[in-house]
């Protein structure tokens, strides 16, 4: 398949773009549309392959949003991309009532989320996308946790019906899983296997919670790592299948605590096996412009930090009480 | 292309069906957007029964033109158009707005036959039209044509205004707009409210061809939609700003906002339907279900 010749070190929007022209070979019905943007999302790489199945349709999201319900509706598979602030808070009703309302198969891929993207600041660092989608009937939410995982998750919602919102990190993620990584809409994976608490998370967080269980490790406390790359569906067998085991668990998004998969996680715990939870993310305020590294330092969202989470859950744990 | 005396007669009868049974689905929903309906009825008259190639007995049929309702609030209308049509058995429209029916508030493509799109928050309908646009073109599905239903009000919307940008950029020779231009907004005149004049001149502005007409003189409409179909200069979009009288047939309902979203008591409905028969000229005939007991709703706790 050609998409094992793609490069180890890559960036996740690279990534994006090539599996969209691998995927774009194989399935006719595949069109893109961009709204100036093709250039930062990887698009352009779809666009000089099927010029003519690449739709221009400017800086003007709502509309970008409807041609797709549009072009869905005549029988193509589009993925509308814009960066994911401007689909989730500038074109949410036409996503809602063009799309998702009728269940259309448009395919809608969010780039430049959370913290890691320029230092545009709080404009275009999209933390809220994770809630919004979610909230949203029909439609299915994921983050993937790396490329492997980015071309699974791509590759599934092609061959399933309805829409699909996922995210395309700008970063580099190290590996978690190998090219034959398979992904199934409503399943987590077990990437680290512990028994004193487990970190449930998403997307590039997920590589920050292994680091932080490697932390704990030293301390001899061992932490289990679950990927819930699928947001929504997500995976109540197994969020509480690790925390009947653990008994205490940590979160990780790059978004917003709000509604996001950490809203989603406890939900479930909260519902079926109440257990002690803290969660990472950010923390109901916007995000400023600076470098990376400092952005997770500033949002607590370091492994540091989640090991430091993890701690606190354990002692809510063996206290028996939350805080 | 003139119309013949019979298909005149036949489109006037059509059109009067569809008032007829617009009124008394939203007397008997107790709920729904009446004037917005009745204006565009000769409109939707000439479309269905006229100048679309549809067939009601195969909805999805490759072939077919395309219809979007951009003012989905304008529901009731294309459900009587439908029914009347073919499409659903027209006691059906009793069930408009009914837990568990096929003909919700505001349309919803998945639950009505014939329905192309879903809709309700305004704005976005040309924008789906215009992706249908570009798809058939695609698909090279040459004959099939989008005509998208657009209210007047709805041009406030920005939206409308990038989908109106883009079916010029591309060159949508297959789309045709229609403006139901009735002058009304939900709480009052579009020039207090909004003003939108010269809208002639500002879709001319984004690269379109403009065809005014009088959107209740229904010859005029039919000629006005021949131009649109077949004559489409330099390859432009095509509007046509229909120039109608909102609650078009009722006459304490004409020009008057408070009939925006008015569902009429039924023995109000009786009246309206009895005139609107003589308007019409046809056998008097009042509200079909004006015996019935009108419901309460019952959620605070009981009748």
């Amino acid at each position: 398949m050609a998409e094992n010749n793609h490069p180890k070190e890559m960036e996740m929007r690279e990534a994006f773009g090539r599996t969209l022209v691998d995927m774009g070979r194989e399935e006719a019905r595949i069109v893109v549309l961009d709204a100036d943007l093709n250039t930062s999302s990887k698009t352009v790489l779809f666009k000089k392959a099927f010029p003519d199945r690449f739709f221009q349709i400017g800086i003007a999201e709502q509309n970008l949003f409807g041609v797709a319900a549009g072009m869905a509706l005549e029988g193509y598979i589009p993925f509308p991309s814009t960066f994911a602030a401007f689909a989730a808070r500038r074109a949410l009703d036409q996503i809602a009532i063009t799309i998702c309302y009728p269940g259309l198969k448009v395919l809608i891929p969010g780039s430049y989320v959370g913290l890691p993207t320029s230092r545009a600041g709080a404009s275009h660092n999209c933390i809220e996308d994770l809630a919004i989608m979610r909230s949203l009937p029909n439609m299915r939410v994921a983050d993937p946790g790396d490329n492997a995982d980015l071309r699974a998750i791509m590759r599934t919602a092609l061959e399933g019906e309805g829409p699909v919102y996922f995210r395309v990190t700008r970063l580099t993620l190290p590996d978690l899983f190998g090219p034959d990584h398979h992904f199934e809409w409503g399943k987590g994976v077990i990437v680290h296997p512990g028994k004193d608490v487990t970190f449930f998370g998403t997307g590039m967080m997920t590589s920050l919670c292994m680091q932080a269980a490697d932390q704990l490790a030293n301390e001899g406390i061992e932490a289990e790592v679950v990927h819930l790359a699928s947001i929504k569906p997500i995976d109540c067998d197994l969020i509480l299948d690790s925390v009947s085991r653990t008994g205490c668990a940590v979160t990780a998004e790059n978004a917003s605590i709000l509604g996001g998969m950490g809203s989603a996680v406890t939900e479930v715990i909260a519902e079926n096996y109440p257990v002690p939870v803290r969660r990472i993310g950010v923390r109901d305020r916007w995000v400023d412009s600076g470098g990376i590294d400092e952005l997770f330092t500033l949002h607590h969202m370091q492994p540091t930090d989640i090991a430091e989470a993890a701690r606190e859950s354990i002692r809510s744990k063996i206290s028996g009480r939350v805080r | 292309m003139q119309l013949t005396e019979e298909k005149l007669h036949y489109l006037e009868d059509t059109a009067y069906q569809i008032r007829r049974l617009s009124v008394e689905m939203i007397t008997y929903a107790r709920w729904g957007h009446i004037g917005g309906s009745l204006s565009m009825a000769d409109l939707l008259a000439v479309l269905y029964f006229h100048t679309m190639q549809v067939d009601p007995a195969r909805p999805r049929w490759e072939g077919r033109d395309r219809f979007i309702l951009s003012k989905a609030h304008g529901s009731p209308g294309l459900y009587a158009t439908l029914a009347v049509r073919g499409y659903f058995p027209i006691d059906e429209v009793y069930t408009y707005c009914e837990l568990g029916g096929r003909l919700e508030g505001h349309t919803d493509m998945t639950r009505t036959p014939g329905l192309e799109s879903s809709g309700g928050p305004l704005g976005m309908g040309l924008s789906v039209a215009v992706g249908m646009a570009i798809g058939l073109r695609l698909k090279e599905t040459p004959r099939a044509r989008v005509f998208c239903m657009l209210g007047d009000g709805e041009s406030n919307e920005g939206n409308m205004w990038e989908a109106a940008m883009s079916a010029a950029h591309y060159h949508l020779d297959n789309l045709i707009a229609i403006v139901d231009y009735n002058k009304v907004m939900a709480k009052g005149f579009t020039w207090n409210l909004m003003s939108i004049e010269p809208y002639a001149d500002k879709w001319r502005a984004f690269g379109w061809e403009v065809i005014e007409v009088d959107g209740h003189d229904i010859p005029a409409v039919a000629d006005a939609f021949h131009r649109a179909h077949w004559v489409s200069p330099h390859g432009a979009p095509v509007v046509v700003i229909a120039h109608t009288v909102k609650g078009r047939g009722i006459e304490m309902a004409e020009f008057n906002y408070k009939w925006h979203t008015q569902a009429p008591d039924p023995a109000i409905a009786d009246k309206i339907l009895r005139e609107l028969a003589q308007a019409y000229g046809r056998p008097e005939e009042g509200y079909s279900r004006v015996n019935e007991p009108v419901g309460k709703e019952t959620f605070y706790g009981g009748e």
